[in-house]
């Protein structure tokens, strides 16, 4: 692996095209917590891409930042909450905007939430008003961001619940969350989120609070909508299951870096990063036969007692002694689009 | 079910056995408190716990494993069945009849772990209060002095640092957290513990360090597990035995990898498919996708409570209930399905799973 002068372009060839083919480019971001305790970096430098109709899943325990690296996309943000450095270029239809140095509540942002970019979360309960009906809400959605009468819109409304599989949607449409079984108000609000066809979906663990066979469900559904409409989708999940089951590529986060990245088949297959693989020996597996399990030693440290230098290497069963607690390592790429940052495959080069 | 001997309500093996246990609860409106119908949680449901072993309760949300675990331990008192509890050679008791001051004996022998260790631990005690205190009801200890060193033993046990008995559950972490709360239910020295989603709240890196420290646990102190779970991944690595509970009612019951690789209900079927496998080579399989959602135990379909989402479902299943049957699993075990079609169905495993998908990928 080369290291060039910089590695920021080398990051750029690497990801194959920057943010000329790509529809959303996240460069170095840093999105830093202010609070009496201190400062928190929930996310400290996160750069990806990802391409039109692609499914890139953002994958690691709590604490590293995956949800406040997408909350950072869209600019919704809890108070103390500031993005403190980088860029996240989205293409909008035919110019670049980056998101950053828009203002949180201008025009750009309003136009792309819901329209452009569309969030769907865990809770669906907390995405819809429980005083106004499933089909008032959508309907308001198409109207804000498309010039169409109530009538088209009630059509466009009614075609998306059919869509997402509600059983019947001319009566749905007239009914309230509270009215509505927990995998209905899930099919709900994936027929909210995508009444605009945005061009990205960004689903923050969608499935983590429903059971299995409701998962399932959720998981074609995400699947087959995604076929049809041609979004590209960013999946937020610290489930492992979930991210093999639906995503192209994959990055690993841990405390607010990113520590692999590559096509779910070889961080799966060929995991590099001490982290990936303890995580993957960690989860029980659905195989017959007895298969053991090897859990990470440690638990995620305090994010206001951050390790120095990596921030895995407390936990890290190959920590290198006077390597790995110096600095932080650089990304290499370990094999084409398939990059990890840990000392074990280069990066030494400018330690002292 | 038929595992109780001939000799009596026991089954030879068992330490606790459940008989027809049922619990109702009423359906109220208005001022008077009419009733206006019945949540059938738990439905005459029969299963031994075995001396030594783990036993799995899966299933969806509201299909009784929790009321059934608190139904055992006398948290929620049954509407009829009996639960019995044996204590090495002496007779059984039935805890359903017994008296609040009667059960303290019972329980010293039966604890519990909880789902969520920020809630289930008292934020204004001490560790040395938290796991000391069951040692000072049931007054197992003469002197604080004893007390102290009883607890030190039990921090090393699930190993935490001793030293630490002074501080606060707030300087913990969850996994530590989940270790305290274990400490505490094995302060009295069980024989059982009812383990209620214990590791389901915990980061996966975490949830692999308690699985593994409940299964030294269980080998060191030869302790019996009710495990109650929703992730059929870590119920297969966890568990000798998995009862399969739907609306109320157990569907199947066997030991863990004859059930996992040749599933006798079509429920289980199911959700051996739908649940996700971290390897995406299976990516592409054919899952079964269940239609609809978990049978309301307050309004339950007639017949087969699984026959609206079940795709083999006939006539018959639509009328009657099936009943909880042996029909053989391999090398002679016993391996329990309530369906119908039991015998005749061809019901793909996890092994079966994976071939059909590298057929379909040829």
């Amino acid at each position: 692996m080369s290291q060039s002068a910089d590695p920021d372009l080398e990051r750029h060839a690497a990801v194959s095209g920057g943010p000329s083919d790509s529809l959303l480019t996240v460069r170095n971001l840093q999105t830093h917590f202010f609070s009496r305790e201190g400062v928190v970096k929930a996310v400290d430098g996160v750069s990806f891409d990802i391409r039109p109709g692609e499914i890139l899943g953002i994958a690691g325990e709590s604490g590293c930042g995956k949800s406040v690296t997408s909350q950072s996309i869209l600019r919704i943000l809890p108070k103390n909450g500031k993005i403190v450095e980088g860029e996240i270029l989205f293409n909008y239809g035919d110019r670049t905007v980056d998101l950053i140095q828009e203002d949180a509540d201008g025009a750009v942002l309003r136009d792309i939430r819901g329209k452009e970019i569309a969030m769907i979360f865990q809770e669906p309960m907390t995405a819809f008003s429980p005083v106004h009906t499933i089909g008032d809400q959508i309907i308001e959605t198409i109207r804000i961001h498309q010039q169409v009468s109530k009538e088209e819109a009630h059509e466009q409304a009614l075609e998306m619940l059919r869509r997402v599989g509600m059983p019947s949607p001319a009566r749905n449409i007239d009914q309230y969350t509270f009215n509505l079984s927990g995998g209905m108000r899930q099919r709900a609000m994936v027929a909210l989120s995508l009444s605009c066809r945005p061009k990205l979906l960004i689903a923050d663990e969608p499935t983590t609070a429903v059971d299995v066979t409701i998962q399932a469900q959720m998981l074609e559904l995400l699947r087959d909508i995604q076929a049809d409409l041609g979004m590209a989708i960013i999946m937020i999940t610290h489930d492992l299951g979930v991210i093999a089951e639906l995503t192209d590529r994959v990055m690993i986060m841990y405390l607010g870096k990113e520590v692999e990245h590559g096509t779910v088949e070889d961080v799966f297959h060929r995991p590099q990063h001490p982290y990936t693989r303890g995580l993957l020996t960690s989860i029980p597996k659905m195989e017959p036969g007895r298969v053991e399990i090897e859990p990470i030693e440690g638990a995620v440290p305090s994010p206001y007692a951050m390790p120095t230098g990596c921030k895995f290497h407390t936990r890290c069963p190959d920590y290198i002694e006077g390597v790995c607690e110096k600095q932080d390592p650089p990304l290499v790429e370990v094999a084409r689009g398939h990059e990890v940052s840990c000392y074990l495959y280069g990066g030494r080069e400018g330690l002292e | 079910m038929t595992e109780t001997s001939e000799s009596g309500v026991m089954g030879d093996r068992a330490i606790i056995s459940v008989r027809n246990l049922v619990k109702h609860f009423p359906v109220e409106t208005g001022i008077l408190r009419r009733q206006v119908g019945v949540v059938k949680a738990v439905d005459n449901v029969n299963f031994d716990l075995n001396e030594g072993e783990t036993l799995a309760l899966v299933g969806e949300s509201g299909c009784g494993k929790t009321t059934t675990s608190h139904c055992i331990i006398q948290a929620q008192r049954p509407t009829s069945g009996q639960v019995f509890f044996r204590l090495g050679d002496d007779e059984p008791m039935d805890l359903t009849q017994m008296e609040k001051g009667e059960l303290k004996g019972a329980r010293r022998n039966i604890r519990m772990i909880y789902q969520d260790p920020y809630s289930s631990l008292n934020p204004r005690m001490t560790l040395l209060q938290i796991i000391g205190e069951p040692l000072a009801i049931h007054r197992m200890v003469e002197s604080q002095e004893e007390l102290r060193v009883r607890v030190a033993d039990l921090l090393r046990l699930v190993r935490l640092d001793p030293s630490t008995l002074n501080r606060y559950p707030h300087a913990f972490s969850g996994g530590q957290r989940q270790r305290i709360a274990i400490a505490r239910a094995l302060s009295l020295s069980p024989k059982v513990v009812i383990a209620d989603e214990a590791v389901s709240a915990l980061d996966v890196s975490v949830q692999a360090q308690i699985l593994n420290l409940l299964k030294e646990l269980q080998h060191q102190l030869g302790l019996t597990y009710l495990f109650v779970a929703h992730n059929l991944a870590v119920v297969k690595y966890e568990a000798d035995r998995v009862a399969v509970m739907y609306a109320g009612k157990i569907v199947e019951i066997g030991e863990t990898e004859e059930l996992y690789t040749s599933p006798r209900h079509p429920y289980t079927e199911a959700l051996i498919s739908a649940a996700p496998n971290p390897d995406p080579d299976t990516k592409h399989r054919a899952r079964i996708v269940l239609a609809g959602e978990v049978a309301d135990p307050g309004n339950l379909p007639a017949g087969c409570a699984f026959h609206p989402r079940c795709r083999y479902a006939e006539d018959r299943c639509r009328q009657e209930a099936p009943e909880l049957v042996d029909v053989g699993g391999s090398e002679g075990q016993s391996h329990f399905s309530a369906c119908h079609f039991a015998e005749s169905l061809e019901l793909t495993g996890i092994a079966g799973g994976l071939q059909s998908e590298k057929r379909g990928n040829e």
